[in-house]
């Protein structure tokens, strides 16, 4: 009976238990899309006011819009070089490496990678422009001086590196510590028993811990790509985009046409754009990373 | 429960009473960019609203004025606005807001700059003297005045005359220089060999540098190119591709030839004035204002602070003409006090403008930020006078010229500060920046801005 009436009353409380969720993803997830859907289709300008509703902001951006192919590239490189050297291969070999040495020397490390995360964006961003500055006053000018090597202004000659490179150094730290705990969680005994059984260092890393860090890193890679998809902070900070546009990945183009040149309806539809990007993205990336099997229940510890 | 009244007896007294305190007190919202060199934009308001008070007060008449200064660290004017109309998009504009001229038609037509043309006729002793000019430049397109001068300058090139003096220019050369610059005789190419001279013999690590952001001073060099940004027959802008070209490739040769920083556009204010000061730059394109921290020792040197070893230092000239034979060229760029049309206090924010506009206040203004007199009489005031800097200034207003009055030119000379980092970057030829700047301009602005092939066709 009791048993019942539990079942009787179930319907009514998921709803009040997720209502604060809920409403939170209504007023800052829903809500803003909604909006951002509806200046999409206006002509709204720097003065903010909607004259009439349109299509010729997308019309702009797949026909007349030249800069949107080698935004589109910009972001290719920046997201994919960023993600496989420096928050997925630098994560990886950070978290290996600071397990394989002592553990308090290892927790040492960690804690340092964490600082620029620890770091406001722009006391961050600063740095890397005084890293990047080529007088004689830049970190990175000093370091070429002692070799007699002219200086390097890698903020108008290479800046889609110098953004992977600062983007790359502060993201590493969220794969570093997330892999650090799959390679801690790894049973000592299979290492133990692959170095019984013959097998190289080479061998326990290439077989024991990679797999079980390839779940770990499926995820990382979804989320990262997304994350480096949809945010420019360090990119405004450090190269504000320029020069020009060459180092304005998706997201910062955006925002300076939104909020440098007052076109807030291209904007909203470029932003559009970037949610379609993104969704389909991810759907592909969860399709060739299976990542069903990451969020399918386990097999054993089932009851 | 009896404290619980008692506490609510106390609440509701003392609102009543802090009511009755300030029962007329009258907000103006004042809105202006973060300067420090001119505190009087704001202070002068304030002092306008000072006067007020006290003759409300003599008066016996309940209120007060209240002026809320929001000083907005944005980028640059144009920046500045960007977050005005912002603000008046959603009811926050401010009462009082400082707005560089030729912003003034796009605030005219959204209706957020009340028409003057009824105050100035009716308050002729604040407005009688001021120069015609320059309420030229604060008409929106239907020839009505919407905003009032808050201040005039003039831009410049400063150069370093000890520099010169290194590389083995005599004295007959460098006094003859700013005469020579207004027969035409001396041109832009010139002042890049010039520069070039400097740079080579080590004397200075920049040639020539200008402000890293969206602005007015590198307009003057497209003028001596014979730019024109508007058509003055059918008021619409204008790029006019030859002209551009032409102009935007002097730039090109600068940077490519070491003699402004390829990443000038990238360079902080502080590292550019810095430079400049230190006497690590040969030339600095400004206005006359940034005579304020190179007297002293502001920016990390010191420099003289009267009249003749100052000008034994650093020398003053327009940008010289594209050709020889050519005119050189000047702009002055003023600010104007606007007032908000649909403020509930607009009639008193107009008051506080007239007072702040009378000639004691605007000299407090020139003398202390080295901006030109906005009115005749200003130029006979004996501080006025005093102050050599604007008695130095005031033969170059002779051929100024100001930026087009056009709701979009602000948009406008956005896309050509991008095209302008772009050659000097080298990320582009001038011929390929003119062909983006060009793109830009059409996807942006669409018919609204004439792409022509030159200025006269």
């Amino acid at each position: 009976m009791p048993h019942s009436n539990l079942r009787a009353r179930r319907p009514a409380r998921p709803l009040l238990y997720l209502l604060p969720a809920i409403g939170l993803l209504t007023i800052f997830f829903l809500g803003p899309i909604i909006v951002n859907g509806v200046i999409a289709f206006t002509d709204m300008g720097e003065n903010l006011r909607v004259g009439k509703f349109t299509l010729l902001n997308f019309e702009r951006i797949l026909q007349r819009d030249a800069r949107i192919p080698g935004v589109l590239l910009t972001t290719l490189i920046y997201v994919s070089a960023t993600l496989f050297f420096f928050n997925v291969g630098l994560g990886a070999l950070l978290a290996m490496a600071t397990t394989a040495i002592p553990p308090r020397l290892g927790g040492f490390f960690r804690g340092l990678w964490l600082l620029p995360r620890m770091s406001p964006a722009v006391l961050y961003g600063i740095l890397w422009i005084w890293i990047a500055d080529p007088t004689p006053s830049g970190l990175l000018a000093q370091v070429t001086s002692v070799f007699g090597l002219p200086a390097l202004n890698l903020r108008n000659d290479y800046p889609l590196f110098l953004i992977i490179l600062a983007n790359g150094i502060v993201g590493a730290s969220f794969a570093m510590v997330i892999l650090t705990s799959a390679v801690r969680s790894i049973p000592a005994h299979l290492s133990n028993a692959a170095r019984v059984d013959g097998a190289s260092e080479w061998g326990v890393l290439r077989h024991v811990v990679a797999p079980a860090l390839s779940q770990p890193i499926r995820f990382i890679t979804i989320y990262q790509a997304l994350s480096l998809m949809t945010t420019y902070e360090y990119i405004l900070l450090i190269t504000g985009g320029g020069p020009v546009y060459d180092s304005t990945p998706y997201a910062l183009y955006i925002y300076r046409r939104a909020f440098e040149n007052g076109a807030y309806a291209y904007g909203a539809a470029l932003a559009l754009g970037l949610m379609v990007i993104g969704v389909v993205f991810t759907l592909v990336q969860w399709r060739i990373t299976d990542m069903r099997s990451t969020f399918a229940a386990p097999r054993i510890e089932v009851l | 429960m009896h404290k619980t009244l008692a506490l609510f007896a106390t609440v509701s007294l003392s609102a009543v009473l802090a009511g009755m305190a300030h029962a007329e007190d009258i907000k103006i919202k004042l809105s202006t960019l973060v300067d420090k060199t001119a505190p009087a934009r704001v202070t002068n308001i304030e002092a306008a609203a000072a006067i007020m008070n006290e003759q409300f007060k003599a008066a016996g008449v309940d209120k007060h004025i209240v002026v809320e200064t929001n000083v907005s660290a944005a980028k640059g004017w144009d920046d500045l606005a960007l977050e005005d109309m912002k603000a008046f998009s959603v009811g926050q504009g401010p009462d009082i807001y400082v707005l560089p001229h030729e912003w003034i038609g796009k605030f005219a037509e959204d209706g957020n700059a009340l028409p003057m043309d009824a105050k100035i006729a009716a308050n002729p002793w604040a407005y009688a003297d001021i120069l015609p000019v320059l309420w030229t430049a604060a008409k929106a397109k239907d020839g009505k005045i919407y905003g009032i001068p808050q201040d005039a300058e003039i831009r410049m090139f400063f150069y370093n005359k000890d520099m010169l003096r290194k590389i083995g220019k005599d004295e007959a050369f460098i006094d003859s220089l700013p005469a020579k610059v207004e027969a035409g005789e001396f041109t832009l190419d010139d002042l890049s060999a010039l520069s070039k001279q400097v740079v080579d013999a080590k004397v200075a690590q920049y040639g020539m540098l200008h402000r890293p952001n969206v602005g007015i001073d590198y307009l003057m060099v497209f003028q001596s190119y014979g730019v024109k940004f508007m058509d003055d027959k059918t008021g619409k802008l204008m790029f006019p591709k030859a002209e551009m070209a032409k102009a935007l490739g002097w730039y090109e040769r600068n940077a490519r030839e070491g003699v402004t920083p390829a990443d000038n556009t990238a360079m902080s204010w502080d590292a550019i004035q810095g430079a400049f000061k230190q006497e690590k730059a040969f030339i600095f394109h400004q206005g006359v204002w940034a005579v304020a921290w190179q007297l002293g020792d502001k920016m990390g040197a010191n420099w003289p602070t009267d009249k003749d070893a100052y000008f034994h230092k650093i020398g003053w000239i327009p940008a010289p003409a594209a050709e020889r034979g050519g005119k050189p060229a000047n702009l002055s760029h003023p600010l104007l006090y606007t007032v908000n049309a649909k403020s509930k206090n607009a009639d008193l924010a107009a008051d506080l403008v007239a007072l702040a506009t009378l000639p004691y206040f605007n000299t407090e203004h020139d003398v202390n930020s080295y901006h030109t007199a906005i009115s005749n009489g200003q130029t006979a005031m004996p501080k006025y006078k005093e102050n050599w800097v604007l008695s130095a200034a005031s033969p170059m207003m002779a051929h100024a010229q100001f930026v087009p009055n056009h709701t979009q030119f602000g948009s406008y000379n956005k896309v050509l500060f991008s095209g302008l980092q772009a050659v000097e970057t080298g990320k582009m030829t001038a011929k390929q920046a003119v062909d983006f700047i060009a793109d830009e301009l059409s996807l942006q602005f669409g018919s609204d801005v004439e792409i022509r092939d030159a200025v006269s066709n």
